[in-house]
């Protein structure tokens, strides 16, 4: 790969602009919505991308992932409603960000974290590719369990103001998670009689009721979601809202840098997505945060952190995708449709029989997320004043319209109505301060969790040691351990510090 | 009422409503029970992760009933359930809201995913309290056309298809 190569690859790519720039609108809408995953959208789309040149297809669908990912935080700031699993982490700290009139640098912030933390690894994706390809090798179901700890641990994280509920939550959330039929034997477990539910919960619904329709029920009870000075601050939201978000991202670049890094690094592993890159991105944040209790409370960090990681996860996604022509995700699977389709074979001879396609697909992602950063900034300013909508004009719309999302995903009408039935059980956990998001956490990393637990027991045959049997899996696990105690001590030290001052005072 | 009897309410108003607390637990306890029983006849690869599950969240939710029951038995809580429900004021808008959703699933497969939304969206808004009726059928005929546009035009979802969308598909002539 000559720098002329590259130059003559960029060129093309900001040539098909005429095909980027719709595929990133369509993108930003259907992400707002929760159901419409990158990857329905794109088999919904098939009969145009399998009709036009590989190049045009490709940089439409790239773009239209890219920007799929992005929208999905633009909802989890504004209303509470992740637009997918990678942006529940979101709405920990974009709402409260939102609730305190700072709707504007949320969605700044969002954007930018999204779209720097997108190039940044796409980039070094098209440096490293030679070893990056590599690493997904060395990732197996032992280092997994790890990584999906990781994210698991926020759970108690989130769980920090009432620990027992939020546990509770948590567990509650795990538990239904392993409805389903088991990874093994494909016997169905827990799954009330329904066929639906013989793969297990189904992500959007349980997204939808937990976040969408619980809010709806509760923000009725005020008449905005903002609170009067909140109201005051986005009635006169100026182009200097965009302005302080830039200058938040300008302070926070590093946490951009290396949660973007996460992203990259877990969307290498075929079958880890955006929801895992988010939550770990969040929980280490937090953990190597200066003031990890501000976390929660609508502070910048802990919407780059997420989004950063959320977008990271893109260009990883792809990185056996063609290196090694496994499916690093479904979007990923539906591309390699369409590339088949048309007559390329993914794998390591990509890249000696069509390396304008193999590398041509970074840098479309590159030119998709410049193309983007320009789309959607200005409209940062526009958006911000949904939360002008009085509740009662908003609460329906949010509750019918997402309830038919939750059709979407895989046609059942069931879906709907299992959305309702987390929307329920979502309000009472709101209400009686159980945390939504730590049931969720349970919900989407529960099956993952035993997925490579199981994996990894059927290779040891039931010996658990198999667990602490590789060197990375042994760094992740010390990793782990020194997430859990780290805060521990901290809490400990500062105990003493304040005790150390009272007992001078007196 | 006498101060003394208004202080009593105020103090009884003060109180936690302990019975709202457990609604989560007793439903997360319930599904455990059904868990178990479920899987009880099951190879342990298929079990094994469920039932440690199980059990942490049936430990934890023995501790939070403990804790309950102290705070229930030193009196600084009541088995009532008003912070669930309340405020008073918000609950018909609510009520309301989640029995239309009911009724907007049942009836999405005959009348179809436009119609069906438009109906849905005027009963909700004017649940919620929106008088006029120009404005509440403009908001309902936007929200059922958009999503028209967007779930059937556009992305040609299996969404139900009932008379509106049979009728439009006659004036576009097209085959959804």
């Amino acid at each position: 790969m000559t720098w002329d190569f590259l130059a003559g690859q960029f060129a093309q790519q900001f040539g098909l602009w005429w095909v980027i720039w719709p595929a990133i609108l369509l993108g930003i809408v259907v992400g707002i919505l929760p159901g419409f995953s990158p990857q329905n959208t794109l088999i919904m789309l098939l009969p145009l991308t399998l009709r036009v040149p590989v190049e045009q297809a490709l940089a439409f669908m790239i773009a239209l992932y890219c920007a799929n990912h992005l929208a999905g935080g633009i909802p989890a700031i504004l209303v509470r409603i992740p637009g997918s699993g990678g942006a529940a982490a979101t709405t920990l700290d974009g709402y409260p960000m939102t609730k305190k009139g700072q709707a504007q640098q949320a969605l700044v912030l969002c954007f930018t974290a999204s779209v720097f933390g997108g190039l940044i690894t796409t980039l070094a994706t098209l440096a490293l590719l030679p070893w990056l390809s590599k690493m997904g090798l060395y990732l197996r179901s032992v280092e997994m369990v790890v990584v999906m700890l990781f994210g698991l641990t926020l759970i108690a994280v989130i769980a920090a103001k009432d620990f027992l509920k939020g546990m509770i939550a948590g567990f509650f959330g795990l538990l239904l998670g392993v409805i389903g039929t088991d990874h093994i034997y494909n016997t169905p477990r827990a799954t009330f009689g329904f066929l639906e539910l013989y793969d297990g919960v189904p992500i959007v619904p349980a997204l939808i009721g937990l976040f969408a329709i619980s809010e709806a029920l509760v923000m009725i009870e005020e008449k905005m979601i903002v609170t009067e000075e909140g109201r005051a601050k986005a009635v006169s939201a100026q182009w200097a809202g965009i302005i302080d978000g830039l200058r938040l991202t300008v302070k926070h670049w590093w946490q951009i840098v290396w949660t973007a890094f996460v992203g990259l690094f877990i969307g290498i592993v075929p079958g880890a997505g955006a929801s895992i890159a988010s939550f770990v991105a969040y929980q280490q944040s937090r953990l190597w945060s200066k003031h990890p209790e501000k976390f929660g409370t609508g502070i910048p960090e802990g919407v780059i952190a997420p989004e950063s990681a959320n977008n990271g996860v893109t260009s990883g996604t792809l990185v056996p995708t063609l290196a090694l022509g496994v499916p690093g995700g479904s979007t990923a699977a539906v591309m390699m449709i369409v590339l088949q389709y048309h007559g390329l074979v993914m794998g390591p001879r990509l890249f000696a029989t069509n390396p304008e396609v193999a590398y041509g697909v970074f840098v479309s992602m590159a030119v998709a997320y410049i193309f983007m950063i320009f789309t959607i900034l200005p409209l940062a300013r526009y958006m911000s004043r949904i939360v002008l909508i009085e509740t009662s004009y908003l609460a329906p719309v949010i509750v019918l319209v997402t309830v038919v999302a939750a059709f979407v995903e895989r046609q059942y009408a069931f879906d709907m109505a299992l959305a309702l039935v987390f929307g329920v059980i979502g309000y009472i956990a709101q209400k009686t301060n159980y945390h939504v998001t730590a049931i969720l956490i349970g919900v989407i990393l529960g099956p993952l969790f035993e997925e490579y637990l199981v994996r990894a027991l059927r290779l040891s045959e039931g010996d658990p040691s198999i667990l602490f049997s590789s060197t990375l899996g042994n760094v992740l696990w010390a990793l782990l351990a020194l997430s859990l105690l780290l805060p521990a001590w901290r809490g400990w030290r500062r105990s003493k510090q304040a005790a150390g001052e009272q007992f001078g005072n007196e | 009422m006498t101060k003394e009897s208004n202080n009593s309410v105020g103090a009884d108003q003060a109180k936690a409503s302990i019975g709202a607390d457990l609604v989560i637990p007793a439903l997360a306890l319930a599904f455990a029970v059904y868990f178990f029983i479920d899987i009880a006849g099951l190879a342990w690869e298929a079990k094994a992760n469920g039932v440690l599950i199980g059990a942490v969240l049936v430990v934890l939710i023995a501790i939070q009933g403990v804790r309950l029951g102290l705070q229930l038995a030193r009196g600084e809580g009541r088995l009532g359930f008003e912070s669930l429900l309340g405020p008073r004021e918000a609950l018909p808008a609510r009520l309301a809201l989640v029995g239309l959703t009911i009724a907007f699933i049942v009836a999405l497969p005959w009348l179809g995913l436009t119609l069906t939304l438009f109906l849905a969206m005027a009963a909700a808004l004017r649940a919620m309290g929106l008088k006029s009726w120009n404005k509440n059928l403009l908001i309902s005929f936007i929200v059922a056309a958009s999503a028209w546009g967007l779930f059937i035009a556009l992305l040609e979802t299996d969404m139900p298809h009932g008379p509106v969308e049979f009728v439009l598909s006659k004036i576009l002539n097209t085959s959804r």
